[in-house]
C-alpha cells in the first residue's frame, strides 16, 4: 500500500516585473496537508477541478518531484528516500500526446523504456508483444507513432506505463480528449489491471462520470487541500442525497455510441432491452 | 555493468531510429565538414611551405588538417547533440519519462554522447581515415596505432559530451555554450593552426581545452608534426582534463535529480 501522510509542496516562482528589475521570488502553494492511501487491487481515484493540485499530488505519490513536508511510504519503504527504489515499482500513464518519441514506432518506444528498467532482451520482447496485443496495436506495431490517432498514442502511452509491470500505477487524466468508444476501452482496461491483476491505481480525472464508474474510493481536491473523502456511497451521505427513480431520457453520448456499434455490425447486449423499450431508460440516481 | 551496457546500447540505438529517415541526413553528415576542409587547405596550399613545426609539403598539411577537422567533429558534434537533445527531449516530455524509470543517470548521459558521436562523425571519420591513407601518414608499418587513435578520440569525445549533456540537463537556457564552445575551440586547440605558433595568452587559453591534449597525442602517435615533442604533458593534461569532466558531470547529474525533485522542472520546455 502507498500512504501519504500530511504531504505539501510549495513551488517557488520567479517573477520579473520590469525588464531590468531583479527577479521576486514568491511562494505558491500546490498541494497542503493531505494525507491518502493507494491499496493493491484498488482504484482510488482524486477528482478535482483544474489548478486543484491533482498533477501535482500524482507526481509526489509517484515520486518525481519530493514533497515539501509530510511522509510517505510504499509498502512499508520510505518513498522519498528511496525514490529509484519506488522507480521500480511504479509507473504514470498521462493523457496527452507527450511522453513519447514520435519518429520511433510503438515497438521501438517500447523496446527503448523497457532497456531503461533493465529488463532482459527475451523477457522484453515477450512483454512487447503481449502488450501491444492487450491495448491493440498488434497491427500499427511497427508504423512510426506520429502518424498514430490521438486514441492510439493513449494506448501506446498505456502500454509504455506498464512496460516494467508496476505494482501501482498513476493515471493522470487518461482518457482526456479521447472519443468516447476509445475512452471506455481505456476506462475497461484500467478496470481489469486493478481488479484481475491487483495493481494500485490512482486515477485523477475531472470527469464524474468516470470516477463513478471506475473507483473504489475518491478524495475531492480543491485548492490544494482535500476537502472531501469516501466511497461513492460515502460522498453521496454527505449531502444526504437519498436514490431517486427518474425517467431519463438517453443521453447523447449513449445514443452516440449505439449508431457507432450498429454501424460496425457489433452487439450491444447492455442495451437491447432499451431499444425495444423505446428510448427511455429508468436510473436510480 | 550489464545493466549500464544495456542503457547505453538502447540510448545508441534510440537516437539512430529518431535522427535517420533520409538518405540527405548522410549526405550532409559528409558534404559541410568536407566543405570545411577543403576551405583551410585551399587557403594554406598557396603559401610556401617551410617544413616549420614539421609540415613540408602538401601531404603533411593535409594530414595535418584530417587529424584536426577529425577530432574538431567528433568534439563538435557532441556540443550541437547535446542542445538538440535538451530541445527535443524536453518537449516531447521523454526526458522526464526517462528520469521516471530507476535508470543509472551516468549511463544515459554517456549513452546519448555516444550514439551522437557514433552517427554524426562516422562518414566524416572514413574521410579524414582516407585521407591519412592517401597521404601515408597511416600505413601498414604504424596501423597499431589506429585502433588506439580512434580509441582515445571517442572516449574523450564521449566524457566531453556526458559532461555538455549533463549542463543542458541542468539548464534548458545553456545554449550560449554553442558561442562559448564553437569559434574558440577551432581557433585554440589546434585544430587547423598549431598550437605552438600562437602566443603564450593564446597557448594558455587552449589548456583549457581537451581536444588541444587530444590532437596532440593523436598527431604524436600518428608521426605528424615532431616526433621530439614531449608527450607526457599532454597525457597528463588529457587525463587530468577527463577526470574533471566525469567529476562535473556526476555532480550536475546528482544536482539535476534533486533540482527537479525540488522543482519538477525537467517537465519545461
Amino acid at each position: 500500500m502507498i500512504k501519504a501522510e500530511h504531504l505539501s509542496k510549495t513551488y517557488l516562482i520567479k517573477e520579473k516585473k520590469h525588464i531590468f528589475g531583479k527577479k521576486e521570488e514568491r511562494k505558491v502553494p500546490a498541494v497542503r496537508d493531505i494525507s491518502l492511501e493507494i491499496p493493491k487491487g484498488n482504484i482510488t481515484g482524486i477528482l478535482g477541478i483544474n489548478g486543484a493540485g491533482k498533477t501535482t499530488t500524482i507526481r509526489m505519490l509517484s515520486s518525481l518531484i519530493a514533497p515539501a513536508s509530510g511522509t510517505l511510504t510504499m509498502d512499508g519503504v520510505d518513498a522519498v528516500k528511496h525514490h529509484l527504489w519506488v522507480k521500480e515499482r511504479i509507473n504514470i500513464i498521462s493523457g496527452g500526446e507527450r511522453n513519447l518519441y514520435w519518429r520511433l514506432t510503438a515497438r521501438e518506444n517500447l523496446r527503448y523504456f523497457g532497456s531503461l528498467y533493465g529488463i532482459d532482451r527475451k523477457e522484453l520482447e515477450k512483454r512487447i508483444r503481449e502488450l501491444l496485443k492487450t491495448v491493440g496495436l498488434e497491427e500499427a506495431a511497427d508504423i512510426p507513432v506520429e502518424r498514430y490517432s490521438k486514441g492510439m498514442k493513449q494506448r501506446l502511452q498505456i502500454a509504455r506505463g506498464l512496460i516494467n509491470e508496476p505494482e501501482y500505477l498513476f493515471l493522470d487524466e487518461p482518457t482526456l480528449g479521447l472519443d468516447i468508444l476509445i475512452a471506455k476501452e481505456i476506462r475497461e482496461l484500467i478496470l481489469t489491471l486493478a481488479k484481475e491483476r491487483q495493481k494500485g491505481i490512482l486515477l485523477t480525472t475531472h470527469y464524474i462520470s468516470e470516477a463513478e464508474e471506475l473507483c473504489d474510493y475518491i478524495y475531492v481536491l480543491d485548492q490544494g487541500q482535500i476537502i472531501a473523502r469516501g466511497t461513492k456511497a460515502e460522498l453521496k451521505e454527505i449531502f444526504k442525497a437519498k436514490p431517486r427513480l427518474v425517467v431519463q431520457e438517453m443521453s447523447l453520448e449513449e445514443v452516440l455510441m449505439k449508431i457507432i456499434k450498429q454501424s460496425r455490425g457489433e452487439t450491444d447486449e447492455e442495451h437491447c432491452a432499451d431499444n425495444e423499450g423505446g428510448n427511455y431508460q429508468t436510473t436510480a440516481v | 555493468m550489464r545493466n549500464i551496457a544495456r542503457i547505453m546500447k538502447a540510448e545508441i540505438i534510440k537516437q539512430q531510429q529518431y535522427d535517420y529517415h533520409s538518405y540527405f541526413v548522410w549526405f550532409s553528415l559528409l558534404i559541410w565538414p568536407v566543405l570545411g576542409f577543403l576551405e583551410v587547405y585551399y587557403t594554406y596550399k598557396p603559401f610556401a611551405f617551410t617544413g616549420y613545426l614539421g609540415i613540408e609539403d602538401g601531404g603533411d598539411l593535409l594530414a595535418f588538417l584530417g587529424t584536426g577537422y577529425m577530432a574538431y567533429t567528433c568534439f563538435w558534434s557532441m556540443v550541437q547533440n547535446a542542445w538538440s537533445m535538451s530541445l527535443q527531449e524536453r518537449r516531447d516530455g521523454t526526458l522526464e519519462m526517462a528520469f521516471l524509470t530507476p535508470a543509472n543517470r551516468l549511463a544515459m548521459n554517456y549513452g546519448k554522447a555516444l550514439g551522437a558521436l557514433i552517427q554524426e562523425v562516422w562518414m566524416f571519420g572514413c574521410f579524414c581515415l582516407f585521407v591519412l591513407f592517401y597521404t601515408h601518414t597511416l600505413n601498414w608499418k604504424n596501423l597499431w596505432a589506429l585502433p588506439l587513435f580512434l580509441v582515445l578520440l571517442l572516449f574523450s569525445s564521449m566524457v566531453w559530451g556526458g559532461m555538455l549533456n549533463a549542463v543542458f540537463l541542468y539548464s534548458r537556457d545553456a545554449s550560449m555554450i554553442m558561442d562559448v564552445f564553437d569559434a574558440p575551440m577551432i581557433l585554440f586547440a589546434g585544430t587547423r593552426i598549431p598550437v605552438q605558433c600562437f602566443p603564450l595568452w593564446a597557448k594558455v587559453i587552449s589548456l583549457l581545452f581537451p581536444l588541444t591534449y587530444c590532437l596532440n597525442i593523436i598527431r604524436f602517435i600518428l608521426g605528424i608534426q615532431s616526433r621530439a615533442h614531449n608527450i607526457l604533458p599532454d597525457l597528463a593534461g588529457l587525463f587530468l582534463c577527463l577526470a574533471v569532466m566525469a567529476g562535473i558531470t556526476v555532480f550536475l547529474i546528482w544536482r539535476v535529480e534533486k533540482h527537479n525533485r525540488e522543482t519538477g522542472e525537467l517537465q519545461f520546455f
